[in-house]
């Protein structure tokens, strides 16, 4: 306990003054010449010990009103184990909530606006020689670099900030702030954390994280106090466009791409007619614009656009609904590559007499790859197929495509694998067919690092008759982004296609890694039939069986033509690295080597522009830039080069409004010794307490008053209460 | 009429030679404390007894009860106050109405000298309980001899100090106020054995008055007393308190040192104790009405802020009514 007035602490010394009053007293007796003795003398036998207990206790009560009135009038202040702040500058932490549901209003106010204008009188009203730091929590990064004595600076920094990023996640805030106030010079220390109290910010899976959290500030040399700060106003209506689906396969002119938007409802009431847009490069496309959505309240529901892009290049979609307080998560973007051709190398191992002899091993998959090209009818191809012999596959042509595909290859030399190689390290996509002229030796060796599994042997007989085939496809459910399209029973079944003869792969030797070998598809034998592994920035897949019908007949089912097709394709589109991202993700481009050492233009959400450096990595130039806190679209643009788009996209967690109970944050404080506050007054007198303890004069008050009708009570009682004579 | 006693009446203003100042001065609401003035305890009596009676002729009581001898005949001259107007009713002739002269009366006044005697409160303007008995006394002795009635004095305090049998004559007023002027009150109280040694001496019924605050065993006091009864005698207590014992206002701490006891003293703080001294006064108060009554004895409370006077009224009174 202390005082603020302490210097009227002398005043219990007045606690003497009844006792020297009652021994004044007693010594100045009167002296009376009594007659009536026995009268007296017999109400004093049968009272006299009572008399004096009686006499003890009201001298107690009389010396101790003096002393509770000093102790009162020195204005005594609870402080429990904690040190005061008193008058000395503090150093203090604000994590501010700057994520998108910040942004939700009512009444015209946004909750972030009531948080940064708190934020700003708080710094503002520090007292001189105090430190500030603010933390953005939506970005995760801090206002300024570091903690400054220059409020003014931080004020005005303030003045700039906006919400809407992604989420808050109030553990690794006070984490990241713990280091910070570590590092800060003062010793009076609190944290203030102004928030909405979304559920998503205090999940029941983080409690642990955020205990841990506190116990760190908690371990500090100088522990501070932390304050929560609710600024919320709950607002529970809210829209949000919660994904797009679209083809994570590459894209190709004239191709139809579906685009599916995912909608979520997460308020209380129904949305009946909901406008859903697509825009593409910023344009409502006439005819594919609008589409109407029924939501009932806590629902979600679907909208499907379909889209043909007519120019290559990067492109961007924007799917946005009807503006609800919660702007961000109204609209979202994707950037999607667009291809002109695809590349495609046939390497046949058996070529036949002429490159559209289907004798070869590569005819039938150059009609599937090319297949109005082969028809002669017109209507473009995505995939450009060119077919080579073995020995006439060089570095050049290799380089040049986008994906090779390996037929039936008995060997290549070194310097063609030399080449796989390097094409494969830096992107590119090798598809290889085994057959009856497949090396084995020279699979499991000089292939053996491009070979996602060495070959043990050969199953089935490739003379089998057709119905006695040993194996076919096992029907399964695909995972894999080249086969999902097998999953639908309409768009064929591998299953139905006789696999007479095929390479035995052998188990793989795994690591746990990313780059161990992975089964896509088995026989029904139980060997495996197609087979992927990652090397460098490429994949290789690799079949058991070949690409002609010599060891099975799948080139005559209706599967062989997308089957082909899209594994080719998904081979191709891993040249480029994602380009849509989550906030935080670091954006990544790779650009010609030559462009090494120059500077790329990258344009953020907001409109500004910062160089990035592009940086030599191996055969490529790579730009790499780590912030991209802020959601919205990122264009990088390098001097003769195409422009290129990336979006950044919020998790949507933040769009579900829902917000703590009083109940439940009053639990939380309680849990971790923390203090909640509700407005800018209740902060004031929070602070108060924090710095001069809590006055608690208002108990030695009613202890005084107590004591005062005490004393004249027992007083009356005692000196009827004499037991008679 | 009280008890068989005959009381004479009407009182005879005694020729004795009063000074004219006094006369002019002479009333019967001068207070204790007035008199307290007057030295001179027959001076002080014979200005109470005479301002009492000189109010009673004023009074519109007339007579007091007086013993009827016979009727006779009206003449002219004799005062019509003294017709019975009851014979004139029935024989339609004047009587005047005589009465018996008054046999002597034998009072002895037994006189409490004890120490609790000599207290004197905040409000009797120093007059002890003592002095106002010896005032009280004179008066009474006064009044009794010049109505040639026999009147004593016995005083006491554990034991009998002085005897004097009760005479009529004039002379004997002085002995007694003698004694009552020389006499110092203290020692102890033994009311129950002082009386019973008293009795013998007083073989001759008659009227005792006992003067005394009667503080001690009310049981021993009443058996006295029933020894008293035994022998015939009338008794009166004149019960003498002050004031400061019957309220009991003491404020501050207070030595109470016993007036009958040496080396008896308590030091205590008087407002814890009052209420329940009260009450202890009270039940000795109720106990000794209770038992005089049983008894037959009047009972007298005087308090020293009181005039004698009308002390002395309102026991003539008292005794008029049972008459």
């Amino acid at each position: 306990m202390n005082f603020l007035n302490a210097a009227l602490l002398a005043g219990v010394a007045a606690l003497s003054i009844p006792l020297i009053i009652h021994l004044f007293h007693k010594s100045r007796f009167k002296i009376v010449k009594w007659g009536a003795m026995h009268l007296l003398a017999a109400v004093l036998r049968t009272n006299q010990k009572r008399i004096k207990i009686e006499q003890w206790i009201l001298l107690a009560i009389r010396c101790a009103i003096p002393a509770i009135l000093a102790l009162m009038m020195a204005k005594p202040v609870w402080q429990g184990a904690k040190q005061m702040l008193g008058e000395q500058p503090t150093s203090t932490a604000v994590l501010l909530d700057n994520s998108y549901s910040m942004e939700a209003e009512r009444a015209g106010t946004k909750n972030f606006t009531i948080a940064r204008d708190e934020t700003e009188r708080l710094v503002g009203g520090l007292k001189p020689g105090s430190e500030a730091y603010v933390f953005l929590m939506g970005e995760g990064r801090g206002l300024l670099d570091q903690s400054t004595r220059d409020l003014s600076s931080v004020t005005q920094a303030l003045g700039k900030v906006g919400a809407g990023y992604g989420v808050a996640r109030v553990p690794a805030a006070l984490d990241f702030v713990a280091g910070t106030l570590d590092k800060m010079t003062g010793n009076a220390r609190q944290v203030v954390l102004l928030t909405d109290f979304q559920r998503v910010s205090f999940p029941a899976s983080d409690e642990k994280l955020l205990g841990q959290a506190l116990e760190r500030l908690k371990k500090l040399k100088f522990p501070p106090n932390v304050t929560l700060w609710d600024v919320g106003v709950e607002s529970k209506e809210n829209v949000a466009v919660e994904s797009l689906d679209f083809s994570k396969l590459m894209v190709g002119v004239g191709q139809k791409v579906q685009i599916r938007a995912n909608i979520r409802n997460y308020g209380d009431t129904a949305r009946p007619d909901l406008r859903v847009t697509l825009k593409v490069d910023g344009f409502e496309k006439p005819g594919t614009a609008g589409s109407q959505l029924s939501l009932a309240a806590r629902s979600s529901g679907q909208v499907l656009f379909t889209h043909v892009f007519d120019k290559p290049g990067s492109h961007v979609i924007e799917i946005e609904t009807e503006a609800d307080p919660v702007k961000a998560d109204n609209l979202f973007l994707a950037s999607i590559p667009v291809r002109d051709k695809l590349t495609v190398l046939l390497v046949d191992g058996a070529p036949g007499a002429t490159p559209d002899d289907l004798k070869g091993e590569t005819g039938f998959a150059q009609i599937a790859l090319s297949p109005f090209a082969s028809g002669k009818v017109e209507q473009a191809d995505l995939i450009k197929a060119s077919v080579v012999p073995a020995e006439g596959a060089n570095a050049k042509n290799i380089a040049e495509s986008n994906v090779v595909v390996l037929a039936n290859v008995a060997k290549l030399n070194d310097e063609q694998i030399k080449a796989l190689e390097l094409f494969v390290k830096q992107g590119g996509g090798l598809l290889v067919f085994t057959g009856d002229r497949t090396d084995a030796a020279w699979w499991n060796g000089p292939f053996g690092k491009l070979a996602p599994l060495q070959i043990g042997g050969t199953g089935g007989d490739p003379n089998a008759k057709p119905g006695t085939a040993a194996a076919k496809v096992a029907a399964q459910r695909f995972g894999h982004p080249s086969l999902e399209l097998f999953n639908d029973p309409r768009n064929g079944t591998l299953a139905d296609a006789e696999v007479k003869a095929w390479h035995k792969f052998k188990a793989p030797e795994r690591t746990g890694g990313p780059d161990d070998p992975a089964v896509l598809a088995r026989l029904d034998s139980g060997d495996p039939f197609l087979v992927e592994k990652t090397y460098g920035e490429g994949r290789v897949i690799a079949c058991s069986t070949t690409l002609d019908s010599d060891w099975n007949s799948l080139p005559a089912r209706p599967s062989y033509l997308p089957l082909i097709q899209r594994l080719c394709v998904y081979l191709a589109s891993n040249v480029y690295p994602p380009r849509n991202l989550q906030v935080g993700e670091q954006l990544v481009s790779f650009l010609p080597a030559a462009t090494a050492g120059k500077k790329a233009v990258l344009t953020l959400p907001d409109t500004s522009t910062v160089e990035v450096p592009i940086v030599k990595k191996g055969e490529r130039g790579v730009v790499e830039y780590p912030q991209t806190q802020r959601p919205g679209l990122y264009k990088l643009q390098v001097a003769g080069g195409e422009l290129v788009h990336y979006v950044v996209n919020a998790d949507r967690a933040e769009s579900d409004l829902n917000k703590m109970t009083e109940t439940e944050i009053k639990v939380l404080a309680k849990t971790h010794g923390l203090q909640v506050v509700r407005s800018a007054a209740e902060f004031k007198a929070l602070d108060k307490v924090q710095r001069y303890g809590r006055e608690i004069w208002k108990p030695f008050l009613l202890i005084l008053l107590v004591l005062l009708f005490g004393e004249l009570i027992l007083q009356q009682m005692f000196a009827r209460g004499r037991r008679k004579v | 009429m009280l008890g068989g006693c005959l009381v004479r009446a009407p009182f005879v203003i005694p020729s004795f030679d009063i000074p004219s100042f006094l006369m002019a001065h002479v009333s019967d609401f001068l207070t204790p404390t007035d008199l307290q003035r007057i030295s001179s305890l027959q001076v002080l009596a014979r200005v109470v007894v005479e301002g009492f009676t000189t109010g009673l002729h004023r009074s519109p009581h007339k007579g007091y009860s007086v013993e009827f001898k016979q009727h006779r005949q009206y003449v002219a001259g004799d005062e019509i106050r003294h017709i019975d107007w009851r014979v004139f009713a029935r024989s339609d002739r004047y009587y005047i109405r005589e009465y018996e002269e008054e046999t002597n009366l034998r009072s002895t006044i037994i006189l409490d000298r004890s120490g609790s005697m000599n207290y004197a409160g905040s409000k009797s303007g120093g007059v002890t309980k003592y002095d106002y008995a010896t005032r009280l006394a004179a008066c009474l002795s006064y009044m009794m001899v010049h109505q040639a009635d026999g009147v004593g004095l016995v005083t006491f305090d554990d034991k009998i100090r002085r005897y004097i049998p009760p005479r009529s004559k004039v002379s004997h007023l002085r002995l007694i106020i003698d004694e009552l002027e020389k006499g110092k009150p203290g020692g102890e109280t033994d009311l129950g054995d002082v009386f019973h040694d008293l009795v013998p001496k007083l073989h001759r019924r008659g009227l005792l008055i006992i003067i005394s605050d009667c503080f001690g065993e009310v049981a021993n006091f009443l058996k006295a007393m029933a020894h008293f009864r035994h022998a015939r005698h009338e008794i009166v207590v004149f019960q003498i308190w002050d004031r400061d014992e019957l309220e009991f206002p003491f404020r501050g701490w207070t030595q109470f040192d016993c007036l009958e006891q040496d080396g008896v003293k308590h030091l205590l703080d008087p407002a814890m104790l009052r209420q329940a001294y009260l009450e202890n006064l009270a039940n000795f108060r109720d106990e000794l009405v209770k038992g005089c009554r049983k008894h037959h004895i009047d009972l007298v409370p005087f308090c020293t802020d009181e005039p004698y006077s009308k002390a002395l009224a309102a026991y003539m009174t008292r005794r008029l009514g049972r008459a």
